[in-house]
């Protein structure tokens, strides 16, 4: 750094006074030059975030929003250069400063990473599946997974509730959350605990569907086959259906 | 860009359509911020990708930071690079500011102190850039609602930065006449101190007078007529023709307004052609 300390510290009295709105005593700057400035960043961060957090916006009252704006803007270090990307770093700074506690709201953690979620699966870099084609048979070929997509567990459904309603019915939830390959959309799928160990299996196993039922019946033999066989060919046809397999995939046909 | 007149338009999503599918906007280039873009996937990338097919891309940053204290990120100068490589961009340019403090980001423009300590450092980071990028950067004069702990005057500053760092000025005019009105300076002034014949692209836009003595530079109004008089003004002096960017980041108006600003910039450049036979 060539900068002297006085050229330094003058540069962080006023980054200080930008973050925090308290008088820092910046050297040479007018009061009402510095009060445009304390407007303009805060004004910044505060779209960025209210635009990302559109749910969580709503629920908070003005004052929480604020104070949740205030501190993260004052304490937080944002590290990213791409300040699209800034509410992760917010829903980080949420989740381990435990707003959730402080405002009384259990389902504050889950709903900002649910809203974090649908930005991050929108903007995710392209990934590519592995070759594949429309036809095979379900049950006993490898399907192909379309790769962009995260999957999440919850404690508050705020994925199929109002975040406040959502407090009723905590629980264990699984959610899918992926984007549609040729409009690029978004999309959410609640998953049940079976439909989530089949779908990990697929996803970073390669099994079949026929050897992922095996699998099952070996941990628990009471469940009839035939049944289960049955549910699980409706969810691979919906899961098929809605884009999240995109076909067979052409490595594992034989 | 090979025309003897470039007017750009800034790629907006709010407006992108409007560039993709109609005719009533034809700007020669386009200007994106590439924090912006870089690692993007998904719709927004495949916009960027038909529309960086169509036009040619000039790069305007907004988080390397040149008047930060600390190193420079050369993580994001790695991606940065490869950005240009990949969309054969010709012209880079940033901010002669700084908008992060010891590695905290605070996505918005700060003044750097106008004093020689200040040269020296900027400077320095500007050659490590260039030899980074392996191109010259043009600097872009900023606006500024009060100086700080300034010892000379900002043409002085600006002009001693480009010809010592050796790099190019993105000269905007609209920040020459938001400036000397917020500090009482004489625009026509200024534009004669300024290094003209390193000037590489000029930016024009509009701003928001929210007072009798405060104008903020919003990019979210048209151009009104000084600042087209101080770019004539501008282009008169110089010796040679450079791309020529309209900004609007917000409240956009009909297209056809844009279009139509667009169009007094050429006509004002064109003016300006018969003694700019250089193109560049």
């Amino acid at each position: 750094m060539l900068y002297t300390d006085k050229t330094y510290d003058s540069q962080k009295r006023l980054t200080n006074w930008v973050r925090t709105g308290k008088e820092s005593g910046v050297p040479g700057a007018t009061s009402n030059g510095l009060k445009q400035y304390r407007r303009l960043f805060r004004n910044n961060i505060n779209n960025s975030l209210s635009q990302a957090y559109p749910i969580s916006f709503e629920v908070l009252s003005d004052e929480e929003w604020s104070t949740l704006v205030d501190e993260f803007f004052e304490k937080h270090d944002a590290k990213t250069p791409h300040i699209w990307k800034l509410p992760f770093e917010f829903y980080q700074f949420v989740k381990a400063n435990n707003f959730s506690e402080k405002f009384n709201y259990p389902f504050l953690n889950d709903l900002v990473h649910f809203e974090w979620l649908e930005i991050e699966v929108y903007t995710m870099p392209n990934e590519y599946p592995q070759p594949y084609v429309k036809s095979g048979d379900i049950l006993n070929n490898v399907l192909e997974v379309n790769p962009e997509y995260r999957l999440t567990q919850l404690e508050y459904p705020v994925h199929m509730y109002a975040a406040k309603e959502s407090v009723n019915h905590k629980g264990d939830y699984f959610l899918l959350t992926y984007r549609e390959p040729k409009t690029f959309d978004v999309k959410f799928m609640n998953l049940d605990p079976l439909h989530v160990l089949f779908f990990e299996k697929v996803a970073n196993e390669n099994l079949t569907a026929n050897q992922i039922i095996d699998f099952i019946i070996d941990q628990n033999n009471s469940i009839p086959r035939d049944k289960l066989t049955k549910s699980i060919i409706g969810f691979l046809e919906t899961m098929i259906k809605e884009k999240v397999f995109l076909g067979y995939a052409e490595n594992y046909l034989n | 860009m090979n025309k003897k007149v470039n007017i750009g338009l800034g790629f907006r999503r709010e407006i992108a359509n409007e560039f993709l599918e109609a005719n009533s906007v034809q700007p020669d280039f386009i200007e994106v911020a590439p924090e912006n873009w870089i690692d993007l996937g998904g719709y927004w990338k495949s916009k960027f990708k038909e529309v960086t097919e169509k036009y040619p891309l000039v790069l305007h940053g907004l988080s390397l930071s040149i008047g930060s204290p600390e190193e420079p990120d050369w993580e994001f100068l790695k991606k940065l690079k490869s950005f240009i490589k990949e969309y054969n961009v010709k012209i880079y340019s940033e901010h002669l500011s700084f908008a992060k403090m010891d590695n905290a980001h605070l996505y918005d423009l700060l003044p750097i102190p106008f004093k020689d300590d200040s040269i020296k450092h900027v400077v320095k980071r500007i050659q490590q850039v260039q030899d980074f990028l392996e191109m010259k950067i043009a600097i872009e004069n900023v606006s500024y609602y009060t100086p700080v702990d300034a010892e000379i005057t900002e043409d002085v500053f600006v002009k001693k930065i480009v010809e010592e760092a050796d790099c190019n000025l993105l000269l905007d005019v609209n920040n020459v006449y938001v400036n000397s009105f917020n500090h009482k300076y004489n625009a026509h002034d200024f534009i004669d101190n300024m290094p003209l014949d390193r000037v590489k692209y000029i930016h024009m836009a509009g701003h928001n007078k929210v007072s009798d003595d405060l104008i903020i530079d919003t990019h979210g109004e048209a151009i009104i007529d000084p600042v087209y008089d101080l770019f004539d003004y501008t282009l008169n002096k110089m010796k040679y023709n450079v791309p020529v960017l309209l900004e609007r980041d917000f409240n956009f108006p009909e297209i056809k307004e844009l279009q139509k600003e667009m169009e007094v910039l050429r006509k004002i450049s064109l003016k300006n052609i018969d003694h700019n036979v250089v193109y560049r």
